[in-house]
C-alpha cells in the first residue's frame, strides 16, 4: 500500500477523530456535522490485520477466527470475566447500540471477546458471562501461550496480572475495542469513554462501506 | 446591516464559549446538578452527600460499585470501604498506559475536594468488591459501608445495575451515549491509541 500519503491521511483523520471524541464526552449532541464516513472511533495506523488463529469458543468447540468472520464485520475485544469495571462497560455498550441497529446492519456484524485470562476463563464461564449482554457474542479461550500469541498478533502486549491479594488478581489488558472491516483490517479502535453514541455512528459506516471507502 | 454582522459573531463566540463550558463541566464530572428526576438517591453524612450508588451485576465472585461523592463543606478522604457480601474490598482506579489498561489500588483512597465532587464511574475510580459471597443480580440491593478520614463512617444501600443507565431506563442520549465512560481526571482514555500510533 501507498504508505506515506496514508500515513498522512490517518494522522489527520486521527486528529478529526478527537473532535467528536471530546464533544461526545461533553455531551453536548451536535453532531450533524459529522457528514459522509466520518468515523467518531480513533483512528490506528498501521491498521491491525486480523489474527489467523484457532481457538476455542464459548461451546468448547474450534473456533478459526478468520473462516467464522469472513464478511462479518468483527468487534474484537481482549478482556477478562472477572473484569469488574471496563470490560462490561465495553460489552455493554456494544450490546445497547446493535439492539438499535437496523437488522440488516445488525446482521452483518459480530462480536468476539477473546480473553486475557484463560486460567479463569473456560468456556462455561465466558458463556455465562457474555449471555448477560448478548447471546450472540462470542467468547474464545485456550492455553495461556495461544492467548499470548493471539494478543502479539493484535499488537498488543500479553496481558499482565497485577496481584491484588488474598488470591485475587486484576489482568492488565488492551484498553479498547477494535474494529475489523470485511477486508480483514482493524482501522479503527474505540477506548474506554466512547460507547454507543461511537458505535451508532461508525458501525453502519464500517459495514457499508468499510474504512478505505471508494 | 453592520449591526448583524458583528453581532451573530458574537453570539456565536457566546455560544462557543457556553458549549465549552459545558464541555468542561461534563468532562469533570459535575453534570448531574440538573439531572431530571428519578433516580437521585442520597445519603447524608455531616457535610458529605453520597449520591446514585449503584453495585454492577456480576456472573463472577468480584465486581464494582460507582457513586457520586459530594461536600458542601470541608475536603475529606474516602480511604476504605467494606460489604457484607465481599470478602475484601479495595479502592481502585484505572490507569490506561499506551494500549494497555490496568486497574489498581488508589493509594491513599479516594479524595472528595472542598466544595467540590468526586465521581466513581466506570473507566475510572471503583470500589472494587471480590470474593463474593454470592453474585449481585439485578433488582437486588447491596450494603456499602463508607469510611471517610474526616466524616467517619456511613453505611448505604445501592442498587443492582447492569450498567451506569439501565434500570431507570434513563434517557441518556440526551447527555452524550458514553455513560460508562470517563475517568475521574478526563485526561486518561480518550485518545490514547491515536496518541501512541506505533502499535
Amino acid at each position: 500500500m501507498p504508505r506515506t500519503p496514508w500515513r498522512t491521511l490517518a494522522l489527520a483523520l486521527a486528529a478529526l477523530a478527537l473532535v467528536p471524541a471530546a464533544l461526545a464526552c461533553s455531551g453536548d449532541d451536535d453532531d450533524s456535522a459529522a457528514g459522509d464516513a466520518q468515523y467518531m472511533g480513533a483512528i490506528v495506523t498501521p491498521p491491525i490485520e486480523k489474527p489467523d488463529a484457532v481457538l476455542m469458543d464459548e461451546n468448547g468447540r474450534p473456533f478459526d477466527l478468520r473462516k467464522e468472520t469472513e464478511g462479518y464485520v468483527t468487534l474484537l475485544y481482549v478482556g477478562y470475566t472477572h473484569c469488574p469495571d471496563i470490560c462490561p462497560t465495553h460489552l455493554y455498550e456494544i450490546s445497547e447500540a446493535l439492539k438499535k441497529l437496523d437488522p440488516d446492519i445488525r446482521k452483518q456484524i459480530r462480536v468476539v471477546f477473546a480473553t486475557a485470562d484463560p486460567e479463569r476463563d473456560t468456556p462455561e464461564q465466558l458463556k455465562q458471562y457474555l449471555d448477560t449482554f448478548d447471546p450472540d457474542f462470542i467468547g474464545l479461550t485456550g492455553t495461556r501461550d495461544l492467548m499470548d500469541q493471539f494478543q502479539v498478533a493484535l499488537g498488543l502486549q500479553p496481558a499482565t496480572r497485577t496481584d491484588l491479594g488474598g488470591g485475587n488478581y486484576a489482568v492488565n489488558h488492551a484498553a479498547y475495542v477494535m474494529a475489523f472491516t470485511k477486508d480483514n483490517y482493524a482501522y479503527t479502535v474505540y477506548p474506554s469513554g466512547m460507547g454507543q453514541k461511537e458505535w451508532l455512528n461508525d458501525l453502519p459506516l464500517l459495514v457499508k462501506k468499510g474504512f478505505r471507502s471508494e | 446591516m453592520n449591526l448583524f454582522r458583528t453581532r451573530v459573531p458574537f453570539i456565536l463566540m457566546a455560544l462557543v464559549a457556553l458549549v465549552a463550558a459545558l464541555a468542561a463541566v461534563a468532562c469533570g464530572g459535575d453534570d448531574d446538578d440538573d439531572e431530571p428526576a428519578g433516580a437521585g438517591q442520597q445519603f447524608t453524612l455531616g457535610d458529605l452527600t453520597i449520591v446514585d450508588p449503584w453495585v454492577r451485576s456480576t456472573t463472577t465472585d468480584v465486581t464494582a460499585a460507582y457513586m457520586t461523592i459530594k461536600s458542601k463543606g470541608a475536603a475529606d478522604t474516602l480511604v476504605s470501604a467494606s460489604s457484607p457480601i465481599a470478602g475484601m474490598v479495595q479502592l481502585h482506579d484505572v490507569i490506561t498506559e499506551g494500549a494497555t489498561s490496568k486497574m489498581q489500588e488508589k493509594p491513599g483512597g479516594f479524595p472528595v475536594p472542598a466544595s467540590g465532587q468526586v465521581e466513581l464511574k466506570p473507566g475510572g475510580y471503583h470500589i472494587m468488591l471480590m470474593d463474593l459471597e454470592k453474585q449481585p443480580k439485578e433488582g437486588e440491593t447491596v450494603e456499602l459501608t463508607l469510611k471517610f478520614e474526616k466524616a467517619g463512617e456511613i453505611t448505604i444501600t445501592a442498587p443492582v445495575k447492569k450498567a451506569a443507565d439501565s434500570g431507570a431506563d434513563m434517557n441518556h442520549d440526551s447527555h452524550g451515549s458514553s455513560s460508562g465512560t470517563g475517568s475521574p481526571t478526563a485526561s486518561s482514555g480518550m485518545g490514547s491509541p491515536t496518541a501512541g500510533a506505533g502499535y
